[in-house]
């Protein structure tokens, strides 16, 4: 008989029961105070989720990893740092997203839904994140997706976000196809679908030289890259971030990610360490490609969340360098920076988002146009400063967090004596300072004045270009809807200054971590060590 | 009958697949070949399941058949939305953005 | 032994060229035809293999349910009944080389490892093994099926609302 642990998923089932809850609550609730409800549930239930990783953790530490339900889900440090991380960002995310809310008029009907699907989205990655079985770590990872498929089409009236929808469905499932084809070969050569008996398997040594492991391992890998946005599997990251509503590419570039690479580290250097020969060379090209391919391309875009969407490919470069060390050291490494980029990425299109809702009134087509960030710094002198934080961190500027991020990837493949790795890596890091100096500059040291001028000029030929194509006229509608009145009500509502605490609290987190790493290190040490 | 008849059925069920959505335009087309991928992955994990006498390859099978049922839902909606809009369901001409 | 093996090769052989016509057909519900051929061959399959109760489930779920969403979608998009200018390939020599070298590879790869293993004679697993699974070992993955649908069922509403003055606007 089965035991049934239910305790031992408390921080899942926190979030689904908010999710539920929220469903709940707000079809019977008629008043008008019915968002803000919704809006404080979902972020108690990011808190809920926080409060029962920091239980579980201590019982973890003193009683080991509990595994229940037939052996089918593991709670071990593991699960509870990438579900803390998960949590922290449903957190945040649902404090920032009434300004979203509040500007974009198309929303007011289906808030609660959108809450409830990041809700729904981050149960999805906490069971990711606590699976020791391939079929769970399938259906964990379709929740997550398949939530923010919605989430990336969600704004239904824009073109570019239901293109961006699309692609990303399309793209996802073919994804998953992959990623199932190779969990089928796997179970096929080690005849067990469970991370424990597949590395026993393992162990035993009757997999030398086995071509049909090897590709399943390989159709695996293709699967999650393409989740992760690893080069060469990353074509549609830009595409996507750039159609999506920004709080919503906050929330997909940061949870999401981390759970598509906790599945990673999870099946990598959990059940596959034994085969870590046959892995490493795959993940070795992929980590170079994606930081060389993510640096140079983010260079020469000229829109923000198209430069944030390339830095996200070749932050997930780096995020490799540690798995690709394949010791506990270098997954521990992984780890950490996972957690700092994901408030980075949260952060910086969180900004991205803020920045929108102030300009869209005057810019008609593109608000993310790098023009509209000149002189920042006079006209939004808070946002700049925090946003220029985080992009020094992204740079890997000590005395931030990003810097003992890169640091700490670099010395842990330094100890695996792949040096060439850590060479290239340590090259392209300075490289990539460029990218972020540039946006530095836009915001610090150019005049405002001229942002009239260039910006008009690159905005009415990125208009004709978009009026030609689209068929819709509600997407002009649109721009002029967004009035800079809509703005001055948004201001007014308070929802501004919310999202300018979360935004300080980032910046807050990524200087510390830079001052003070240890304890968040030693947590994700710890969650390495529970690696079997 | 060998266990290598059904792998091999299923690749090439799951190759027709990769071939539907690398060359199909159409939204819809595309995931009709994304099924095809998932069939062959089902033939496989029963086939599997029957070689070693174990039942997880079954029950896999089902979660997918399921999984499927549920992405075709959303992915149709997302197909009629873009529809309803633009009156062309081409994903290949869906292009605003390039990069 | 002879007749199951006869009966694999008639399901795989139509199973083929269906999912061959799937891919290349310029007519949509022609491909939605063709695409429930390869069901029902691959629900053969699965009872050829003793799984009685997924063959069940895959004609019920994929051609009861699916096919049928599936000419609801082409129905509402309003495809032509005939052949479309919309349906023609691109980038059909890649594509081709792409799906030759992961069948080679398979084909290989598999005749590799398992050789002419055989399967054991009894395969049959009863409807009472997988529900019995299914609510012991596998209880997380089946309440995980129930979010999943739940998120599907979620995010069509997002996705499917209209605006009250939408209607209006596109008139």
């Amino acid at each position: 008989m089965t035991t049934l642990n239910w305790g031992s998923i408390s921080s899942m089932l926190v979030l689904f029961g908010t999710a539920i809850l929220v469903v709940t609550v707000a079809s019977l609730i008629k008043s008008s105070k019915k968002d803000l409800l919704v809006q404080v549930m979902t972020a108690l239930g990011g808190l809920g989720g926080l409060a029962a990783v920091i239980i579980y953790w201590h019982r973890v530490s003193s009683d080991g990893a509990k595994l229940s339900f037939a052996d089918t889900v593991r709670i071990d440090h593991l699960a509870l740092f990438i579900i803390g991380v998960i949590s922290s960002i449903v957190f945040l995310s649902a404090l920032t997203l009434k300004s979203f809310f509040a500007r974009e008029k198309l929303f007011r009907a289906v808030t609660t839904e959108i809450y409830v699907l990041i809700l729904l989205s981050a149960t999805g990655g906490a069971i990711m994140a606590s699976a020791n079985d391939l079929i769970v770590l399938f259906m964990g990872l379709e929740v997550l997706s398949l939530a923010a498929y919605i989430l990336a089409a969600s704004n239904i009236r824009k073109a570019q976000s239901q293109e961006s929808g699309m692609k990303y469905f399309v793209i996802g499932a073919f994804a998953s196809g992959f990623f199932l084809y190779g969990i089928a070969l796997i179970y096929g050569a080690t005849g067990s679908t469970k991370l424990a008996q597949i590395s026993q398997k393992l162990v035993s040594g009757a997999f030398v030289d086995d071509g049909f492991l090897l590709g399943g391992i390989a159709l695996f890998l293709v699967g999650l890259l393409f989740k992760v946005s690893a080069v060469p599997f990353h074509v549609w990251t830009p595409d996507v971030y750039e159609g999506a509503p920004s709080p919503f590419v906050a929330f997909m570039s940061s949870a999401v990610k981390v759970a598509g690479f906790v599945a990673l580290i999870r099946v990598l250097g959990g059940a596959l360490i034994e085969s870590a020969a046959d892995w490493q060379p795959i993940i070795y090209a992929v980590s170079i490609a994606s930081m060389a391919v993510g640096t140079l391309a983010a260079l020469v875009q000229t829109n923000v969340k198209r430069i944030l969407a390339y830095s996200s490919i070749a932050h997930a470069g780096y995020i490799l360098i540690g798995i690709q060390a394949a010791t506990k050291d270098g997954f521990a490494a992984s780890l950490w920076y996972l957690a700092i980029y994901a408030m980075l990425a949260f952060a910086s299109f969180s900004i991205v988002a803020a920045r929108e809702g102030a300009i869209s009134g005057n810019s008609i087509n593109d608000p993310n146009h790098i023009d509209n960030y000149r002189g920042l710094a006079s006209k939004q002198p808070f946002l700049a400063v925090i946003f220029a934080i985080l992009l020094l961190a992204q740079a890997g500027v000590p005395p931030t967090s990003g810097f003992y991020a890169k640091f700490s990837v670099i010395s842990a493949v330094v100890d695996a004596r792949s040096y060439p790795l850590a060479i290239v890596a340590m090259i392209i890091a300075v490289a990539a300072a460029f990218i972020y100096i540039r946006l530095l500059i836009v915001m610090f040291f150019t005049p405002a004045d001229s942002s009239l001028l260039g910006g008009a000029t690159m905005s009415k030929t990125a208009f004709s270009k978009t009026t030609s194509k689209t068929m819709s006229p509600i997407t002009q509608l649109d721009a002029s809807e967004n009035s800079d009145a809509t703005f001055d009500k948004w201001k007014k509502l308070g929802a501004n200054k919310l999202n300018l605490a979360v935004l300080t609290l980032a910046a807050a987190f990524t200087i510390a971590m830079g001052v003070y790493p240890a304890p968040l290190l030693e947590l994700a040490q710890s969650a390495a060590q529970s690696l079997v | 009958m060998t266990v290598t008849q059904f792998v091999i059925a299923s690749a090439v069920l799951f190759s027709i697949g990769v071939y539907g959505v690398l060359v199909r335009r159409s939204a819809v087309m595309v995931l009709m070949s994304v099924e095809l991928i998932l069939n062959s992955v089902n033939i496989n994990l029963v086939a599997f399941g029957a070689l070693h006498d174990n039942i997880a390859g079954e029950v896999f099978a089902l979660f997918v058949i399921t999984v499927a049922a549920a992405e075709v839902g959303v992915g149709l909606a997302l197909v009629l939305l873009i529809f309803r809009n633009r009156k062309n369901i081409n994903i290949h001409e869906v292009d605003l953005m390039k990069g | 032994m002879v007749a199951q093996n006869i009966a694999f090769g008639v399901m795989v052989g139509i199973m083929g060229l269906s999912a061959i016509r799937v891919v290349t057909t310029r007519n949509v519900v022609h491909a939605a035809l063709y695409l429930m051929v390869v069901l029902a061959t691959v629900a053969g399959l699965f009872l050829l293999l003793g799984a009685e109760f997924l063959g069940i489930t895959q004609v019920l779920i994929y051609i009861g349910a699916v096919i049928v969403l599936f000419l609801f979608g082409i129905m509402l998009t309003g495809a032509r009944i005939g052949k479309e200018k919309l349906l023609s390939h691109r980038n059909k020599v890649p594509a081709l080389m792409i799906a030759t070298v992961i069948t080679a590879v398979s084909i290989y790869a598999a005749i590799d490892y398992f050789g002419a293993d055989k399967l054991p004679e009894e395969t049959r697993t009863s409807t009472k093994e997988v529900a019995n699974s299914l609510f012991s070992q596998y209880i997380i993955p089946f309440e995980v099926a129930s979010v999943l649908l739940l998120a599907a069922l979620i995010g069509a509403i997002v996705i499917a609302r209209r605006e009250p003055h939408e209607e209006n606007l596109t008139k």
